[in-house]
């Protein structure tokens, strides 16, 4: 009887220092990862030179796409009055250098030939724009070598540099650890377990093999971010109830594929971009078919059942969206407008208020904003789609006044405990109960409530693992805003940029609407916390997200080049 | 792509939310975490919504007054202390909302923002203690005077803000519920504490209030002589006395409780000025003890023409009032303008022995000029000492005002008695409110006395 408390409170002592553990070490893989990103950016060096024939002064070419004209915004500035504002891209692709004229006045001369497309140059040629002319030149001997160089550079300066098998190693730990949390899960020891950590183990060592060894790939932090978030999410799941494991991890594994066919996908930038159009209309009729032969849950419409399993269509349009929005910036610089993407914005948003799904609607609708800010880069157009977008949900609430009856609860939640405040009472008062280290994987109650695990799981997360971990999560999803700026002037083109932004965000601010709505610092809208809830198709798209911003870091196509 | 790189700033806005939001979230969780977690519904600390493990609440002089253990509400021994303590610690089931079990939950439970409401060292935590300013003693004496009456008494401290005694009537034995306590008409109320959550018809000791505004307003008030003829036409309808006083001033107008006196008094001060008076005085505006609010005392004339104007001077019209509010009143007077806020937490000790709260001596709101204090300390005093007779508190030198309410045909009047005692060991401000009283010099002030006697003999 004494020895048996004895080993109870050894036990209950031991799984709270590992309930302290985690989040410490979770801490440092991502700072580590954020470290390592930073330290594989290229320094900001000329690849090739503009030499003005007239003065024999060289330009640098900094980035992978140049605009260059009149306008103080374009990336080489012509102080030429015969030039247009935006006169002309300069960009790069696996080819070699391109060219295309942007619909200038006084049109792009290559060799004094008037181009009427992209076309193709090399050292040696000259470019005239107006009445100044330029040669491309190399910086040095070749580009190729000069590259290699300067990502190794910073390598040998810096006298740690995590290596990314040393980082994906420390998460296989912090998910040990979890596991052993996770055996101990309702006081009796239980092996189970360890058949998700040793999947997990596989699926991440094979991606690093496939990642580094097979397609040569340099880095592998987003791919570690991405397994030390879902590893975190699968234990949890693993914890309240075993059987919800083959769904999160047939979908991890799928989503991991669909990283990767993305990631090939958006290799060739010609092909996306002609792609575009088609995504848009298989959007829009994904979209309808949900419209049609959807399932309604919970009040949206917004699933389809397929017999075997339910998707839920709005989270790989999330995808598409990203894709009809993005661009090239040759093709930015030709067509300003943003009609096209516009209307392509008012059909989805249409689409989600049929289906009452709000909180998905105003996911597309912050991500539509990122987006065509950074296309437009018009404070103008943002504040008017704002100003428009307010006076329709003005509208909205004033013809449709039971939908601001859903939202009545919000910042009165105790309230209205019994009716539509039940859900985030409920997250607060268990939330709460965790403290800062939470009382233990699987010795929650918020699991036994509506939703728990998917639009309440950051009240589970808290309960479970405490309140730091709940907050090292989040943070750690914050953090891909950082992970997508940092690459957002170094990408091989701001197709990248632009998409790795916008998913950022789009994480970003989905991670706001599901922890903000759960703990009533917003209205609950009912939308997953990405990585962690329970959900294939979220699963699935939130990898496919990842993609874009793995794809806008130079290095995940630069070795591939190489070893062609 | 150098536009495309400054473009990119705007995911900070995200960014900048993001940040608010969670610091909002954790400072929330710090400031309130344990209110949230403390709950009924809370599977991880309740049992059938008692707490399945809480620390012990005691009275002033360490009586144990309760404790839970395994989920059962556990009790003082003597079932007198029992009832008449029942409205301040609570009973089994958390109905009555400002008992401590139930109001300081977050407090008893254990709960602390680092480890939640679980131990690391996975056995069942133990909770803070909370040692209560009432007394035990004196409550009963308190429960026995009001004698199966219901009404409420309340005392405290003027000084210092020690809630002495708070005892509430209807009341039960929490160890043994009655049966029929949810049929049974004497059980009505029986949940709530009434000298915090109940109102009643002032009757005369609004007429300190009426007193104070007059005082402030009419300079030559000590001079003047009313005219009591046992009734007067306002507006065209009848104000009665419940005597016939012939020549009077305002001194014995409120000795004598004249009813003409003070009609005549209000329709001269004007509805703007008895209400300004009325809510400085604290009619209208909540007060707390400890974080749990009392139910507003209520003075409107809005529509009231001059005769009910008159009729609101004296405590009838629609006036409702809260003993707890009038407790206040007469500590601000005692006081000399400005109250000391009472408190009933004297001290929570956590499971480690390291106390986390004590009770302080705090001010509210200053009520009246000192010199308007001081006024009413004298009408006060020379109402008891000239008219009710110092036999009615022997050795307490009591400054007070008797209320009979009609609350109606037919009904019997509730009793009211509000003052304080004027000696500086004794340093007491009280309100007692005993329903069917009738008369509230020999009903409330019978229980005034026991109380105070009682106060008297155990602390000074
Ligand atoms: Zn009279």
């Amino acid at each position: 009887m004494f020895s048996s408390q004895v080993f109870e409170s050894a036990l209950s002592i031991t799984m709270f220092v590992l309930r302290i553990l985690v989040p410490l070490l979770s801490t440092i893989v991502l700072v580590r990862c954020f470290v390592s990103l930073k330290r594989g950016r290229r320094k900001e060096e000329p690849v090739v030179l503009l030499e003005d024939l007239a003065s024999g002064l060289s330009i640098p070419v900094l980035y992978w796409e140049n605009s260059i004209g009149r306008s103080k915004s374009c990336d080489i500035v012509l102080p030429d009055s015969t030039c247009s504002r935006d006169h002309a891209v300069l960009y790069r692709r696996a080819s070699g250098w391109i060219i295309t004229d942007t619909n200038s006045k006084a049109g792009t001369y290559v060799n004094d030939k008037k181009i009427k497309e992209a076309t193709q140059i090399i050292p040696g040629d000259v470019i005239t724009m107006g009445t100044s002319r330029f040669a491309l030149r190399r910086v040095s001997e070749g580009t190729v070598i000069q590259q290699k160089k300067k990502i190794k550079q910073p390598k040998i300066s810096n006298k740690k540099a995590p290596s990314p098998a040393g980082l994906l190693g420390l998460t296989n730990v912090i998910h040990l650890l979890l596991t052993i949390q996770c055996c101990f899960a309702g006081g009796q020891f239980n092996a189970l377990p360890f058949i998700p950590f040793a999947l997990l183990l596989a699926m991440s060592w094979g991606l690093y093999l496939i990642s580094r060894k097979l397609l040569g790939r340099v880095s592998f932090e987003i791919e570690t971010f991405g397994f030390l978030l879902s590893g975190v999410g699968i234990m949890l799941l693993c914890a309240e109830d075993f059987s919800l494991i083959y769904v999160q991890m047939g979908s991890m594994l799928l989503g991991l594929c669909l990283f990767g066919f993305l990631i090939w996908f958006m290799g060739d930038l010609k092909r996306v971009m002609k792609a575009r159009l088609w995504i848009a209309i298989a959007a829009i009729v994904l979209f309808a078919v949900n419209l049609v032969i959807g399932t309604e849950t919970n009040g949206s419409k917004n699933w389809i059942n397929l017999g075997f399993i339910s998707i839920q269509p709005s989270e790989f349009i999330k995808i598409a969206f990203i894709f009809v929005g993005a661009s090239t910036l040759d093709k930015l610089q030709t067509a300003k407008n943003l009609w096209g993407f516009l209307g392509f914005t008012a059909v989805c948003l249409g689409a989600l208020m049929l289906m009452k799904d709000f909180g998905t609607a105003c996911i597309f609708f912050i991500t539509f904003i990122i987006i065509a800010f950074m296309r437009s880069g018009s404070i103008r157009t943002i504040l008017l789609v704002l100003s428009g977008s307010a006076l329709g949900v003005f509208l909205i609430l004033r013809f449709k006044p039971y939908i601001a009856e859903r939202f009545k609860a919000w910042r009165h939640v105790w309230e209205y405990a019994d009716t539509t405040g039940y859900q985030q009472t409920k997250v607060l008062m268990y939330a709460a109960s965790g403290g800062l280290f939470g009382v233990g994987l699987g010795n929650g109650y918020l699991k036994d409530i509506f939703a728990g695990d998917s639009d309440l799981v950051f009240g589970m997360l808290c309960e479970e693992m405490g309140l730091v971990m709940g907050v090292v999560v989040v943070v750690a999803i914050a953090m891909l805003i950082l992970f997508a700026r940092n690459d957002a002037t170094r990408s091989r083109s701001t197709f990248y940029s632009i998409s790795a932004c916008a998913a950022a965000g789009l994480l970003l601010f989905q991670t706001c609407l599901n922890v903000f709505g759960a703990t009533d610092v917003l209205p609950l809208t009912g939308v997953t916390l990405p990585f962690i809830s329970l959900g294939g198709s979220s699963m699935m798209a939130v990898w496919g997200l990842l993609a874009f911003i793995k794809a806008s870091d130079e290095r995940t196509y630069a070795v591939r080049r190489k070893s062609k | 792509m150098k536009t495309t790189g400054w473009r990119s700033l705007i995911l900070y806005i995200i960014g900048a939310g993001f940040l608010a939001g969670i610091i909002f979230f954790i400072c929330s969780y710090f400031i309130q975490g344990g209110s949230w977690a403390i709950r009924p519904s809370n599977a991880h600390i309740t049992n059938n919504g008692q707490l399945t493990y809480s620390g012990e609440i005691t009275d002033r002089d360490n009586n144990l007054l309760s404790y839970s253990e395994d989920g059962v509400q556990q009790y003082n021994d003597n079932a007198l202390i029992r009832r008449a303590t029942l409205h301040v610690v609570g009973d089994p089931n958390g109905y009555i909302s400002t008992g401590a079990q139930y109001a300081f939950r977050t407090q008893l439970s254990g709960f602390n923002p680092i480890t939640g409401v679980v131990s690391p060292l996975g056995n069942s935590i133990t909770g803070s203690n909370i040692q209560l300013t009432i007394s035990s003693d004196v409550s009963a004496a308190a429960l026995q005077a009001l004698n199966g009456k219901k009404g409420a008494v309340a005392v405290y401290n003027y000084k210092t803000g020690e809630v002495l005694c708070m005892v509430s009537s209807p009341t039960f034995d929490p160890l043994n519920i009655p049966s029929d306590i949810e049929t049974n008409s004497a059980y009505e109320g029986v949940y709530l504490n009434n000298a915090l959550s109940s109102t009643y018809t002032p009757g005369s000791i609004f007429k300190v209030i009426t007193a104070a505004a007059a005082i402030e307003t009419i300079p030559d008030l000590d001079s003047r002589t009313f005219y009591c003829s046992g009734s007067t036409i306002i507006n065209g309808e009848t104000i009665t006395c419940d005597g016939v006083h012939g020549n009077v001033n305002f001194q014995n107008g409120l000795a004598q409780s004249c009813n003409i006196v003070f009609a005549e008094l209000a329709v001269e001060l004007g509805k703007d000025t008895m209400t300004k008076y009325a809510e400085q005085l604290g009619c209208n505006t909540n007060f707390y003890l400890d974080g749990n609010p009392n139910k507003m005392s209520s003075y409107n004339v809005e529509e009231a023409d001059e005769n009910s104007l008159a009729w609101s001077a004296i405590g009838q019209y629609t006036d409702t009032v809260n003993p707890y509010h009038m407790m206040i009143l007469m500590g601000a007077i005692a006081n000399g303008g400005t109250p000391v806020n009472p408190y009933i937490i004297q001290s929570v000790t956590n499971s480690i022995g390291l106390q986390t709260k004590t009770g302080k001596t705090t001010y509210g709101d200053n009520m009246l000029q000192q010199s308007t204090a001081e006024e009413l300390q004298q009408l006060m005093r020379y109402t008891v000492s000239n008219y009710y007779g110092d036999s009615m508190f022997p050795g307490l030198q009591v400054a007070a005002k008797t209320g009979t309410a009609e609350i109606g045909e037919n009904k019997i009047p509730t009793g009211w008695i509000v003052g304080y005692s004027e000696r500086e060991d004794l340093p007491l401000a009280f309100a007692v409110v005993v329903e069917e009283g009738n008369y509230g010099r020999n009903s409330a002030g019978v229980v005034a006395n026991a109380v105070l006697q009682k106060a008297a003999a155990l602390y000074t």
